[in-house]
């Protein structure tokens, strides 16, 4: 994990935030609220307008482009917004401010609010890949043994077979899920194929093992499974009203 | 042709004509793709072309600014030149039933009105009537002269044959210059749609926020006619701010009279003047006129009344944005919050 510094805490104003450019390669938006301050990703993860043009009301943070809106204390998205913000650890030392990049399971909207131990018992089961641009994850038919957080990169997924294939979606968010099939009790079977369009690094876990994790931690194992059915709704069902 | 789109849920193809622009003939087969103005300015149906050839209809398109990469394209200003694969991050499915799908027409002016100065009303007759509902806009393209125009309907009724329009004269504008210069009544035109999710129907069941600055009166208007013809103020308020810069200005004061005689105190119309100032009027008793930018006068005029309503915006951008940004301190939800992105 890297750790850079960003700004100072005077630079911002109580109620203020500002977009750095940064050593990580991103802009990362840093929020003041009160004494308290928040790094989260510069860029809107709907069409990349600068977050700091937006408006912040002290709790929510709102892009001003299409009103996509965001829990400043957690990065959850609220209202409109289709994604969460991928939120940075910060620490403040001697007035500096420095961020820290967190992983892809911490970013994954999918674990949003598990506990800290959980989390760090599905880190220890967590393989770390990186795959060539072009290169397949798994065809149809192949057990469907793990789930998969992207880190970076782009997959994208077909269904059909030989010339009757047709794209059935992809993947670009920093902490998106896919291969969920592992989750789910009677579904051994991929039902699409999975493929790095780009060269991609991923997380990866086996379903059965992140379940019993999950098991012991009730709490943390509802959480997931509501935001699994989010999710699944959000890929198969209508857009509703806006 | 075919147009194959790559949307992050699934992939949708649908057919294109020539020269037609790539997000309508998406919009016309009924797949909800990513737009607000559909009009060149707002930037939100950007797309990458995968594969294929497109024509820019319009390479300067303000909506141009979002653009990142090389590959990156606006639908709404960009036609296929044969079969062509195109992406968008966004989730794209197929529009529910019961939306109004829109679709192309033929049309002809039938009257133009001054309202004011430099503001004309149309009345456009369609070759056939046109579902759609209050707060929407059409496109209207005028042979001969280039591109397509974002104008809300001012009326509203079950699927009319007659469409009502403000428009406001833009010195140096194509259409503007054709419609103010010479009569133009009995000329051919053409409109598409309905579009715009800014939309007001009566089971919505809350009190109701119209801000509006100059001719973004429009569609205010046409909620306001639903509103009244479904008897909504019986139940609920409706706070009404029209802003413009004099009363020369502005328009529409004695259908707001009439509107307020018809649906009673619950109704409350204020004009807001941001150059002069303003004095009660003898000959609008029913209505309200105050100095000061519209969003400043219905903040002043709304303080502490704010929780649970829909509010719906229109007008110049600035008066937009500035309402915005004073809904959302006022703890208004976006949900809550309508109005279709011109800017």
């Amino acid at each position: 994990m890297s750790r850079v510094r960003v700004c100072n805490a005077d630079d911002l104003p109580p109620g203020g935030m500002k977009a750095y450019d940064t050593e990580l390669g991103v802009k990362v938006l840093v929020v003041r609220a009160g004494e308290t301050f928040h790094a989260y990703q510069g860029l809107c993860p709907h069409q990349d307008v600068c977050l700091d043009e937006g408006f912040f009301d002290g709790s929510t943070l709102t892009c001003h482009q299409h009103l996509w809106q965001w829990d400043i204390a957690t990065g959850a998205a609220v209202g409109l917004a289709e994604a969460p913000l991928e939120r940075y650890e910060l620490e403040q030392e001697g007035g500096a401010i420095y961020v820290v990049q967190s992983s892809a399971l911490q970013a994954a909207e999918l674990f949003r609010g598990v506990s800290d131990s959980t989390i760090t018992r599905l880190d220890a089961l967590a393989r770390r890949e990186t795959h060539p641009a072009d290169s397949t994850l798994y065809e149809i038919g192949d057990p469907a043994d793990d789930v998969y957080v992207l880190e970076s990169g782009r997959v994208e997924f077909t269904i059909g077979r030989d010339d009757r294939t047709s794209m059935a979606g992809f993947m670009l968010r920093k902490g998106e899920v896919f291969g969920w099939a592992a989750l789910l009790e009677d579904h051994p079977r991929r039902i699409a194929k999975s493929r790095c369009v780009e060269g991609s690094s991923l997380v990866r876990l086996a379903g059965k093992e992140v379940l019993k994790v999950l098991a012991d931690d009730p709490m943390s194992g509802f959480l997931v499974m509501k935001q699994l059915s989010t999710l699944i709704t959000k890929h198969l069902g209508s857009s509703g009203d806006k | 042709m075919t147009v194959r789109i790559n949307a992050r849920n699934r992939a949708h193809a649908f057919d294109a004509s020539a020269g037609e622009s790539i997000l309508y003939a998406g919009l016309r087969q009924g797949l909800s793709l990513p737009y607000e103005c559909a009009s060149g300015t707002c930037g939100t149906c950007k797309a990458r072309l995968l594969s294929g050839e497109i024509e820019n209809h319009w390479p300067q398109a303000p909506g141009g600014k979002l653009l990142k990469a090389a590959d990156e394209f606006l639908m709404c200003q960009c036609s296929a030149r044969g079969e062509v694969s195109v992406e968008v991050t966004a989730f794209v499915h197929e529009t529910p039933a019961g939306t109004f799908v829109p679709r192309p027409l033929g049309a002809k002016i039938a009257a133009a009105t001054m309202l004011a100065p430099d503001v004309l009303q149309l009345d456009v007759q369609l070759e056939r009537g046109l579902e759609f509902d209050a707060g929407q806009f059409v496109l209207v393209r005028v042979p001969g002269i280039d591109g397509w125009r974002g104008w809300s309907m001012v009326n509203y009724a079950r699927n009319p044959q007659t469409l009502r329009f403000v428009v406001k004269n833009k010195p140096g504008g194509g259409l503007s210059d054709w419609l103010f210069s010479a009569p133009r009544a009995g000329s051919t035109v053409e409109v598409f749609g309905p579009l715009g999710s800014a939309t007001f129907h009566p089971s919505l069941g809350k009190d109701i926020v119209c801000i509006a600055g100059g001719s973004g009166i429009a569609g205010m208007m046409s909620i306001l006619a639903r509103a009244e013809q479904d008897g909504y103020f019986v139940h609920h308020s409706g706070d009404v701010f029209f802003g413009v810069r004099t009363l020369r200005d502005a328009f529409y004061l004695d259908e707001f009279t009439r509107l307020r005689q018809r649906c009673g105190e619950r109704l409350r119309v204020t004009i807001a003047l941001s150059d002069e100032a303003a004095a009660p009027n003898a000959a609008h008793p029913l209505l309200a006129f105050e100095t000061g930018l519209v969003h400043e006068v219905a903040q002043r005029a709304l303080n502490g009344r704010l929780e649970g309503v829909r509010a719906y915006l229109a007008g110049p951008p600035p008066a937009v944005d500035a309402s915005v940004r004073m809904l959302l301190m006022a703890r208004v939800s976006t949900a809550n919050i309508r109005y279709d992105k011109f800017s």
